[in-house]
């Protein structure tokens, strides 16, 4: 009986084990069969969650066009988790033909894997000025997912209300006077304050609303602010102006203000007049109350004291980047896709009315661009009223890491702007020694 | 002696692999990859022990580090304090005893990061508009301060593991024999003496095993903390877990988070051991 059990034993022993060696063999064998017959299996390894749908339509119509490709779309969400994704998924030996880089300290980190895509038709078609994050010693080596850019939206019928007329508003002094008459008739119009300032949010802080001010310094290019050593705020008396201006008429406390309070519960019900965002938060709004967001809200720019006061910040959020350690055919394949969405007339279609996208690209029909936000960005753009986004080139974690916290600091009064300013200065020096 | 044969081996062998893989060779990777320069994608060259000087003179690190030793010592006493007393109430002789078990252990079956946007929403909505209504300013700032934040974080843990660790305590207090209780009674020993004098001593086990728990759990705090603070306001409620984090993916010095992660290893088994150790002295033997 003894030895029976002894055996019965044994046998799960082994089972367990041959089970466990077995799993293992089993992955390995799902990775080569992606490789049989003809088909060229091309990974693309994403970070855009809001579009992952429209993208994976637009893919399938790809795949039917192109029976010989096979196109598998990873989505991982969310800036900071993409990036760890992304080297884990290196990491594994299972590379992705495409992902996605965000900038300058990207392309270094990730330089040995990027193939070359300056003889891309989507490269000669990008719009000027957007492939400088990315282009190394002229070789260019992403292509821009889309333009995005940030300023005042505010409520159109509050400011009619108010008798303010939003073209008025050229400069600091005349926001400061629109923000005061808002102010005063609080009680008629409504609303709890005239801003709402998410100082939880240190992307908003740190680096929406500081690019806007550092930009002018770097020239608007984003290799100037990444090769630069030292940085000297040279605009930081105006930064420090509209950061007060939207702390102290905003909902208190800010620190602990997070986007959805601002943008969805205080914004969309229009208890509040105005917000710093961009045209991402239109998908928010939309959720809230689609009447208002298509009807009831414009944007108007950040003025920057001194420097330009009419200029939206306008950029690239992210890259698409081809994997050139993989196989010949795989890059090609990669290339081609990367073509098509950009520059045939089906992918040009998609990107403007299924993925909403403002176009870095010539040769759109931008009339089909529908919401009012993403309208008021390409207007700026065409017209060449825009200051540049910089702040892919800050070092790594500096913007909200070191500034958009220190500013919180300040914000709670826990220290003074220049003691702000003199930190983010040192921590910039530091980690660009 | 049978027991290091080949079958003893054999039947090691399943857990033996496993540990090794998922705990034994990431860790000796990991005391490699702190002596370079490792940024994640490639290794880099080896620095010495240039990270580990570093680190000490890393204030933020080092403010993480004080945050999270005085959340971990009141939060112990804390939650072994409330889930001694709940441990208490419900094996009194009170009807509803069944009921009340199970309501406390319930915030132990939500998950931290839900807990954590449950109690953000208490703190930031139900307060503010109590404060409002009450006219109490201190009210309505909760999260938004240093203090706030802290003891936010030390309510939430509380009310989390207070459930479990009355768990235990109800175990061996419900070991406990009557006759003693019973002697002492007779012996006209107070209920506080009854308490401090036998009980007390006899759930001593309990403690080792309560606030191993508790010190480990708190001290390796990332989920709640994540979810109700994010470490604001200015970082000044990041625990040193969610340092590490952010030295890794968001500052990407991985070789350098990894060498923290490493000190912040060898504190916690120290305290843990000692703890043990100590506790495990004052046990009464039956």
């Amino acid at each position: 009986m003894k030895e029976f059990k002894f055996k019965k034993g044994l046998l799960a022993s082994l089972l367990v084990t041959t089970s466990l060696l077995a799993a293992c063999g089993n992955g390995g064998e799902e990775e080569g069969s992606s490789a049989e017959g003809d088909k060229v299996t091309v990974d693309i390894f994403q970070f855009k969650v809001e579009f992952k749908e429209q993208f994976e339509d637009v893919v399938a119509m790809y795949e039917k066009e192109n029976p010989d490709v096979n196109i598998e779309i990873t989505t991982v969400g969310g800036g900071e988790d993409y990036g760890a994704a992304l080297r884990s998924k290196f990491a594994s030996g299972n590379e992705p033909a495409i992902f996605n880089i965000g900038g300058p300290q990207d392309v270094a980190d990730w330089k040995d894997s990027l193939a070359p895509l300056s003889d891309t038709a989507a490269a000669e078609a990008a719009l000027d000025g957007t492939l400088e994050g990315v282009t190394v010693d002229s070789e260019v080596l992403g292509l821009p997912y889309n333009q995005e850019g940030y300023g005042f939206i505010y409520n159109i019928r509050l400011f009619e209300e108010a008798g303010i007329d939003p073209a008025s508003i050229t400069d600091f002094a005349s926001l400061e006077e629109a923000v005061k008459t808002l102010d005063s008739k609080k009680e008629e119009l409504e609303i709890e304050s005239v801003f709402a300032l998410p100082g939880k949010e240190k992307w908003v802080t740190g680096l929406h609303l500081s690019n806007t001010f550092i930009a002018p310094e770097f020239n608007h290019n984003v290799l100037d602010a990444y090769d630069s050593k030292t940085i000297d705020f040279t605009y930081s008396d105006a930064f420090k102006k509209i950061l007060d201006l939207q702390n102290e008429y905003s909902k208190q406390p800010t620190v602990s203000l997070d986007y959805s309070q601002q943008v969805e519960e205080l914004f969309s019900l229009e208890r509040v007049a105005m917000i710093q965002q961009g045209n991402w938060a239109y998908g928010s709004i939309d959720g809230i109350d689609p009447e208002f967001a298509e009807n009831g809200i414009g944007m108007l720019p950040i003025p920057v004291e001194g420097y330009e006061e009419g200029g939206l910040p306008v950029g690239v959020p992210m890259y698409w980047a081809v994997n050139k350690n993989l196989d010949e055919e795989v890059v090609e394949a990669s290339k081609e896709f990367m073509d098509w969405l950009y520059t045939s007339e089906a992918g040009k279609t998609a990107v403007v009315e299924d993925f909403k996208f403002i176009p870095a690209y010539e040769g759109y029909d931008t009339s089909k661009i529908s919401d009012p936000l993403s309208k008021a960005v390409y207007d700026a753009s065409e017209a060449g009223e825009t200051i540049g986004w910089v702040f892919m080139g800050y070092p790594t974690g500096w913007g909200e890491d070191e500034l958009g916290s220190n500013i919180q600091k300040y914000l709670s009064e826990e220290a003074t702007w220049e003691e702000v300013v003199d930190s983010a200065k040192a921590a910039w020096e530091s980690s660009r020694q | 002696m049978r027991t290091k044969d080949f079958a003893y081996w054999l039947f090691l062998a399943p857990v033996l692999i496993a540990l090794t893989l998922v705990v034994i060779v990431p860790m000796l990777l990991g005391v490699y990859y702190s002596f370079t320069s490792w940024n994640g994608i490639t290794t880099g060259e080896f620095v010495g022990f240039q990270n580990y000087i570093d680190l000490f003179k890393d204030e933020r690190f080092l403010a993480s580090l004080w945050f999270t030793t005085k959340f971990s010592v009141i939060s112990v006493i804390l939650i072994n304090f409330i889930g001694l007393s709940l441990a208490l109430i419900v094996t009194s002789r009170i009807k509803t005893s069944n009921l009340l078990r199970t309501t406390f252990f319930m915030p132990n079956l939500i998950g931290g990061l839900i807990l954590g946007f449950i109690w953000q929403f208490i703190f930031i909505k139900v307060f503010a508009s109590v404060g409002e209504m009450v006219g109490m300013e201190s009210l309505q700032v909760w999260l938004s301060t240093t203090e706030t934040g802290f003891w936010g974080l030390v309510i939430l843990m509380s009310w989390q593991m207070a459930g479990y660790i009355m768990v235990i305590y109800i175990a061996y207090l419900q070991g406990l024999p009557k006759e003693l209780l019973e002697a002492s009674e007779i012996d006209g020993a107070s209920s506080f003496q009854r308490f401090r004098y036998i009980v007390f001593p006899l759930v001593a086990p309990a403690f080792t095993v309560s606030m191993f728990l508790t010190l480990s759990n708190t001290f390796k705090l990332y989920d709640q903390n994540l979810s109700l603070t994010g470490g604001g306001p200015y970082n000044s409620t990041e625990m040193v877990a969610m340092e590490i984090f952010n030295t890794a993916f968001v500052q990407n010095t991985f070789a350098y988070a990894q060498a923290k992660a490493i000190i912040f290893f060898v504190i916690v088994a120290i305290v843990a051991l000692f703890q043990v150790y100590w506790n495990k002295r004052r046990e009464v033997e039956m």
